[in-house]
């Protein structure tokens, strides 16, 4: 029974990575209606950016804050440039982030190879704990310790702020946000900026424990797709919900029952999409 | 080489337009003289596009003509296959009228099992679910090692066995093979997406409310569509796994099936023979430039298709219909 | 006979009662409308008697048999037919294509999937005659995304007519139309015969006046008043409602 704990931990460790990548795509389809099949695509170049900073001598926090400005940079140029043309076509839109995915995922491969890359936690960081029996890595309690932080701090910003009922209310209603004056167009951008910041930030903090390489471009998109599916999507509360089930799914299903996890988490998120169609915390019901 | 090309391309062209009787012909012809002018791993190469030909027009029954798009249309291809080469490799059934017929119902089976889930919401939904279970089929072949062999995959062994004894196919009589079954396919087809179903199903992806108050039950429409969608791509699977001497899960998943999808894109949603003409477009551009820039090659298709969802809005085959009326308009004068 | 009744029809959207306990009934054959401000629930009430909304309480009754829990498809087997407001048509198909999809609607050759549907001769000429009514048979292979507003509102009307239904429910037939246009459909309305029950809604007063025996006028989901031209126009509460404005000046 004691062994059960380090997985536990990192079930929870992976769920807020997970958090984090989630959060973003959720914010893109609550807010834009597109389902970002890109997704994953920000987290290898956060993961891929956050590295070659950090190579160059860039300490480890802000190697993942600039990972994640470049990212998002990118996808804002490519929000602007393509899928804002595409003006209310919802599948091309949908459609075209395919694209990109081939694109971002190639040059990736041919910048940075496909070898599988890893990073050590920062020094002050790395090295173990004491839990009970067991020795934990320290870095892997950081994450969830900031992942929680970031759970609150994005949960206050949604809910307590001006910007995050912008946000809100352009969700519930497009029209009337409009209406009312906000530049849509703008806010759209803002928002996919924030969405690949966040997804690329979570791609270089989760580096040292995720090892990054070009083919988990699709695994990472279709985690996050679960879960906004299984929590429901636009509120932080739904989306860690969904990630901290799939992330136990997922970490103690590969412990336990390594042969049947993957097909496990699909069936799960078949059954929620027939029994609650908008996930298990929805924004309205 | 680029002589042959051009003739299939301006062939199948021609047929985009309606009633081309002279263009059927001059198609059929080539598709029968080919091998006679074309090395025997070309001749392979265009096996294996008349086989995506199939698989990718039947996603588009889905995607162009009633307005579902899938992303999990490579599960029943997968499917297919899978019952086919297990039926051979494990169970010593050699029969082709019994593996494939199998295979393809056991397609058709999935696509009615998935269908009435898939079909309980629309746009994103669909989307999302058809995806799962297309992942939900990808785990199944990659764990189930015992049956499917998992990454290692599933060996398979020759070509269809008629139960003709004076006659054993090879990879020659498999092109001919696989073009008839083609044509078949593609003769039902055609003549589903004409007649008043299929004008239906495209009348549901305009404007489905309406089409309720005329009288269609379009959930049934959507339904039946899927499992003909599926059935036929259970048709290609089962080719597949003749022609691929191996069977991977990753020809199941996500890869495959946006793959399907971006032949269905760039060759044009709204036309009969646009999937077939992506088909033509993403194999050769993966042959070509597996020779010359391996790694590259993911990066022309991303390219590609994105350039055709911005601009070329009916994908290629549109443009191309309209260069060539522009064509033959210079021509005559 | 009645063709259509209606019993204690309510439906709300969240806080909003778009339907409070209509009732009413139609006689077969009558031309009855049905007017009120915007948002009186005009549309709401024609989308429950199409099927397309399920009520929240009450029947509605075709000939006498309850169709309220059956589906809008089946519905127009029954004989309802309707108009829409904001064209419904199919825009990305032919015309031809369109009014041929509307007279399957109702057959069993709706579920042939071999058969080029330009193959059926006897359709193809009912196609003709209606769309030549509607002088539509020269347009019939443009792409209806072509048509001009007009020849679509024409359209629109020609295939709720395709099936030869019993009851005709026309949302708005002549919204956005020119003068000369209106009128045109006026026409069209008022020749349409004695067998058909229709229902009709509508802003223009010059519609409903030359066309209603009698009108039902809704304001917030309630029935206000029903009765003839002449009892409506003299009515206080409805000019009221609508604040003096056309309704005082024309004629039946």
């Amino acid at each position: 029974m004691e062994s059960i704990l380090p997985n536990l931990l990192n079930a929870i460790t992976f769920g807020f990575i997970l958090f984090l990548i989630a959060s973003g795509l959720s914010v893109i389809y609550g807010f834009m209606g597109i389902l970002n099949l890109a997704h994953g695509v920000f987290y290898i170049l956060g993961a891929y950016f956050g590295l070659a900073l950090n190579n160059y001598g860039v300490p480890f926090v802000l190697a993942s804050l600039g990972a994640g400005i470049i990212v998002g940079i990118i996808a804002m140029i490519v929000e602007r440039v393509f899928l804002s043309r595409l003006h209310k076509q919802l599948d091309e839109q949908v459609l075209i982030t395919i694209g990109f995915v081939y694109i971002f995922t190639t040059l990736a491969r041919l910048i940075w190879g496909s070898e599988a890359k890893l990073v050590a936690a920062p020094a002050i960081v790395s090295g173990f704990v004491n839990i009970g029996d067991i020795r934990y890595p320290l870095y892997r309690l950081v994450i969830i310790a900031a992942g929680l932080a970031i759970a609150v701090g994005l949960w206050l910003l949604t809910e307590k702020t001006r910007a995050g009922s912008i946000i809100r209310a352009g969700m519930d209603n497009k029209e009337m946000t409009m209406a009312l004056g906000m530049n849509y167009g703008m806010v759209a951008s803002i928002i996919f900026f924030m969405g690949a910041f966040v997804g690329g930030a979570a791609g270089f903090i989760g580096l040292p424990i995720i090892a990054v390489h070009p083919a988990i471009v699709f695994d990472i998109l279709l985690l996050s797709l679960i879960v906004i599916v299984v929590g429901g999507v636009g509120r932080i509360e739904g989306v860690l919900l969904g990630s901290m089930v799939i992330g136990l799914i997922d970490s103690l299903g590969k412990a336990y029952f390594p042969d049947w996890s993957y097909f496990t988490i699909y069936l799960a998120m078949i059954i929620i999409l027939l029994v609650k169609p908008r996930g298990l915390l929805p924004r309205s019901q | 080489m680029r002589f042959v090309k051009t003739i299939i391309n301006t062939a199948k062209l021609y047929m985009a337009k309606q009633q081309n009787r002279p263009a059927y012909f001059v198609a059929g012809l080539v598709l029968v003289l080919l091998p006679l002018f074309v090395a025997p791993y070309l001749r392979d190469i265009i096996t294996k596009i008349l086989i995506y030909a199939i698989f990718a027009t039947s996603l588009n029954l889905l995607c162009g003509y009633t307005g579902l798009f899938s992303l999990g249309h490579a599960a029943y291809f997968g499917v297919a296959g899978y019952t086919t080469g297990v039926l051979m490799a494990h169970y010593g059934v050699e029969s082709f009228w019994i593996v494939a017929p199998a295979g393809v119902l056991m397609a058709a089976l999935m696509a009615a099992a998935f269908g009435f889930v898939a079909l309980r919401g629309v746009g994103t939904y669909f989307l999302l679910i058809t995806l799962a279970f297309g992942q939900l089929i990808y785990s199944v072949a990659l764990k189930w090692r015992t049956v499917t062999g998992g990454t290692n995959g599933l060996v398979n062994v020759g070509y269809p066995d008629l139960g003709l004894p004076w006659f054993t196919m090879n990879a020659l009589s498999f092109y001919y093979f696989v073009s008839v079954i083609l044509v078949i396919s593609f003769f039902l087809l055609y003549r589903l997406v004409k007649s008043p179903f299929g004008v239906a199903l495209q009348a549901i992806r305009e404007n489905e409310t309406r089409m309720q108050s005329l009288g269609y039950n379009t959930w049934l429409y959507k339904y039946i569509i899927f499992i003909v969608a599926g059935l036929f791509a259970g048709v290609a699977g089962t080719l597949f796994s003749y022609h691929s001497t191996i069977l991977v899960p990753s020809q199941v998943g996500i890869l495959a099936s946006t793959l399907v999808m971006l032949m269905v894109i760039i060759g044009g949603k709204r036309v009969f023979w646009g999937p077939t003409i992506g088909a033509i477009v993403i194999i050769f551009v993966e042959h070509y430039s597996s020779l010359y820039v391996p790694t590259h090659w993911p990066l022309i298709l991303g390219c590609f298709f994105v350039v055709t969802v911005m601009f070329l809005r009916g994908g290629i085959s549109i443009y191309l219909i309209k260069l060539l009326k522009r064509v033959v308009s210079l021509c005559i004068r | 006979m009645h063709s259509l009744r209606v019993e204690g029809l309510s439906k709300h959207f969240g806080g909003v009662n778009a339907l409070r306990n209509v009732s009413f009934s139609v006689e077969t054959g009558e031309h009855l409308a049905v007017i009120g401000p915007n948002g009186a629930g005009k549309s709401t009430l024609f989308n429950v008697i199409g099927g397309h909304l399920p009520a929240d309480n009450g029947r509605v009754l075709l000939f006498g048999q309850d169709i309220t829990h059956i589906p809008p498809y089946k519905r127009s087997h029954l004989g309802i037919a309707r108009s829409f407001q904001v064209a419904a048509l199919f825009l990305e198909l032919t015309v031809l294509d369109n009014i041929m999809l509307a007279l399957h609607g109702n057959l069993r050759s709706r579920f042939d999937m071999y058969r080029p549907m330009a193959s059926y001769k006897n359709i193809n000429d009912k196609a003709h005659q209606l769309l030549d009514s509607m002088g539509l048979w020269i347009k019939r292979d443009e792409l209806v995304e072509e048509l001009s507003y007009g020849e679509q509102r024409r359209l629109e009307i020609s295939i709720a007519l395709s099936g030869e239904p019993k009851l005709l429910l026309l949302d708005e037939p002549s919204a956005g139309l020119t003068i000369a246009e209106s009128e045109d459909i006026r026409n069209r309305i008022n020749s349409l015969g004695s067998d058909i029950t229709i229902m009709l809604v509508a802003h223009d007063m010059d519609l409903v006046f030359g066309f209603a025996k009698r009108i039902i006028v809704l304001h917030y989901g309630e029935i206000i008043t029903e009765g003839t031209c002449d009892e409506i126009r003299h009515d206080l509460k409805v000019k009221e409602i609508y604040m003096g404005s056309e309704m005082g000046n024309t004629l039946c």
